[in-house]
């Protein structure tokens, strides 16, 4: 039998350690901060999220379920996305314009091939404004066939210029063409003239924004507004947008689980010289298909230098031969998918011979010659990027606003990190190995005569 | 621009309106270009920005049956023919097609006129 008083002073003392644990567990990897907290709320079947970062302004954000991947026909997303803030029913586009300089705001909208985004920066008082403003797009927006023709179609036919004379684009579009097909396979930006000549269409893209902008599609993501006077004003504004969409067109396609095939594809370009190698990879966090050392992997091969004056260490800025020639690898997720894909940019000799370096790296790692340094160095990185990506104000409301549409919490930061914490070494030989076995999505564009083959490069496809 | 009219004065007046009436009508065939198959609007002068504008923005079709009323229009002109008399323009055909657009420019231009001249204040408490 112990006796009190001793017990008393063990919890005495167990307790005076554990008060003055979390000051010195802090480290890089502890975003238990709260920083990353949004507050969410739903007002009328509106899903709304914010969070109080203490300063003058507020970025306010609707995301839509919408993205390219979600599109009832090609271009719909590109179409809807430029029609945003040119002209309701209230107000004129120039009136929009107007007035938000007048309050100094600035509006933005893009999308992704998840979602669409729809947002403003602004002074804090301006809340209200804005969020009228965002209900208002919304739900009143004027698809007004002389809007279409005279602004929005010269903007369409801008960016699939612009995604014509990017090769780099090009070659990243063409291998999720190649692993997913439809779906998430479909281009970001247009390209080809199809979508414009021959699907888009104001009638259409008004229908399609009743599925984009229904009450449950979308998301209100506000940073650094107050989470009462949010709710307030969501209430009060986004009444009048339709609570359901239309039909359930947009359900089958969401329902269907992506799928990877792979395959090689080679577009002959003009103006430089890019390389696509890509491989299936992580889903987010919440997809079901979460594997950390995909992330791992993406920052051991790496090729981009986070530090000055160095080319870094990972493996393939060590090998990226001759100026001008950059090497990229990135995990791309997406909800229930994802493509880790080396991007190779420059000169079409560099690129063909960096792209026989990175598939020779890829199996060494599967080889296991591959130092333990290294891959610790890899796996800082790659919780470090994540830990940043998710303070990033853009990517925190994208994020935060697809999960909330998705039903399911916002982006789990403090998990992710954690996870890729727990890689082991054996993890990413045996995901560097599963690479090589998989069918691969290879995407050559520039110089074919000088470009390799997929099968050239030792990939199956 | 659209054309300078008395119509809403008269119109909002139903003593004026039902004495005008008979005086219009009879103004309106008398001015013969319902003879000839064509529109009030399509007489309003081409030659100016707003009117430029307001005939992109018509609908293909619109802009389609205008080109063709304006053909036949001087078809018989040249021929000193009129239509006969079940292609001529009834009045219930004779609607204002180009009109709203023009107005609907010519508000854009206001707007943008007024912003222009706009005295900015600023604003005195923030909340």
């Amino acid at each position: 039998m112990l006796s009190r008083s001793s017990v008393c002073r063990g919890a005495q003392r167990a307790l005076r350690r554990q008060c003055a644990q979390p000051v010195q567990r802090r480290g890089l990897a502890a975003p238990a901060s709260g920083s990353f907290q949004y507050q969410t709320g739903d007002a009328k079947g509106v899903k709304f999220a914010s969070r109080d970062l203490a300063g003058p302004t507020t970025t306010l954000a609707l995301v839509s379920r919408a993205g390219t991947r979600y599109q009832l026909l090609p271009g719909l997303t590109e179409g809807l996305e430029k029609f945003a803030f040119r002209g309701t029913e209230r107000r004129s586009a120039l009136r929009i314009v107007r007035e938000s300089e007048l309050l100094g705001a600035e509006l933005t909208s893009y999308h992704t091939r998840e979602n669409l985004v729809i947002g403003a920066k602004f002074l804090r008082d301006d809340l209200p404004y804005y969020v009228e403003l965002l209900s208002e797009v919304a739900a009143q927006t004027k698809y007004a066939p002389h809007i279409f023709h005279e602004e929005v179609l010269p903007l369409i036919q801008m960016s699939h210029k612009t995604f014509l004379a990017n090769t780099k684009a090009m070659a990243i579009s063409s291998a999720h063409s190649l692993a997913f097909h439809r779906g998430l396979g479909s281009p970001v930006s247009p390209a080809s003239s199809t979508p414009y000549t021959k699907y888009l269409d104001t009638d259409y893209i008004e229908y399609f924004s009743k599925f984009a902008y229904a009450k449950p599609n979308f998301a209100v993501v506000a940073n650094g507004a107050e989470h009462s006077e949010l709710s307030k004003w969501v209430n009060e504004f986004f009444g009048n947008v339709p609570a359901q969409a239309p039909e359930n067109l947009l359900e089958a396609v969401r329902d269907k689980q992506t799928k990877y095939y792979g395959g090689e594809e080679r577009i002959a370009h003009g103006s430089g010289n890019s390389m696509v190698l890509a491989f299936p990879g992580s889903s987010s966090f919440t997809g079901g298909f979460y594997k950390p050392e995909v992330a791992v992997l993406a920052s051991l091969l790496g090729g981009q230098s986070s530090i000055k004056w160095s080319s870094g260490f990972s493996l393939l800025a060590k090998v990226a031969s001759g100026a001008g020639t950059s090497v990229e690898t990135k995990s791309a997720i997406y909800s229930d998918a994802g493509l880790l894909y080396v991007s190779i940019n420059g000169a079409a000799q560099n690129v063909a011979k960096t792209a026989m370096d990175a598939v020779k790296i890829i199996h060494n790692i599967a080889g296991g010659q591959i130092s333990k340094e290294d891959i610790k160095k890899a796996k800082a990185t790659a919780k470090f990027r994540e830990l940043e990506f998710g303070q990033d104000i853009n990517a925190g409301l994208e994020l935060t606003g697809s999960g909330l549409v998705h039903g399911s919490k916002a982006y789990q930061l403090d998990e992710t990190a954690k996870a890729i914490d727990g890689v082991t070494d054996d993890q990413v030989k045996a995901a560097a190995k599963s690479l090589l076995e998989n069918k691969a999505s290879v995407s050559a564009v520039g110089d074919l005569f000088v470009l390799p083959y997929a099968e050239d490069l030792g990939l199956k496809v | 621009m659209s054309q300078p009219s008395v119509a809403k004065f008269v119109m909002k007046r139903p003593w004026l309106n039902s004495w005008m009436k008979p005086l219009a009508n009879w103004y309106t065939n008398a001015a013969g270009y319902r003879q000839l198959g064509l529109r009030a609007d399509d007489l309003i002068p081409e030659e100016s920005e707003k009117v430029l504008l307001a005939l992109k923005r018509l609908p293909p079709k619109e802009a389609y049956d205008r080109v063709f009323r304006m053909r036949r229009a001087f078809q018989c002109s040249i021929s000193h023919q009129l239509l006969p008399k079940e292609e001529q323009t009834k009045p219930e055909d004779d609607i204002p097609y180009l009109t709203p657009i023009i107005e609907e420019i010519e508000a854009e231009i206001k707007e943008r006129e007024d912003l222009e001249a706009m005295v900015v204040k600023k604003r005195t408490a923030r909340s």
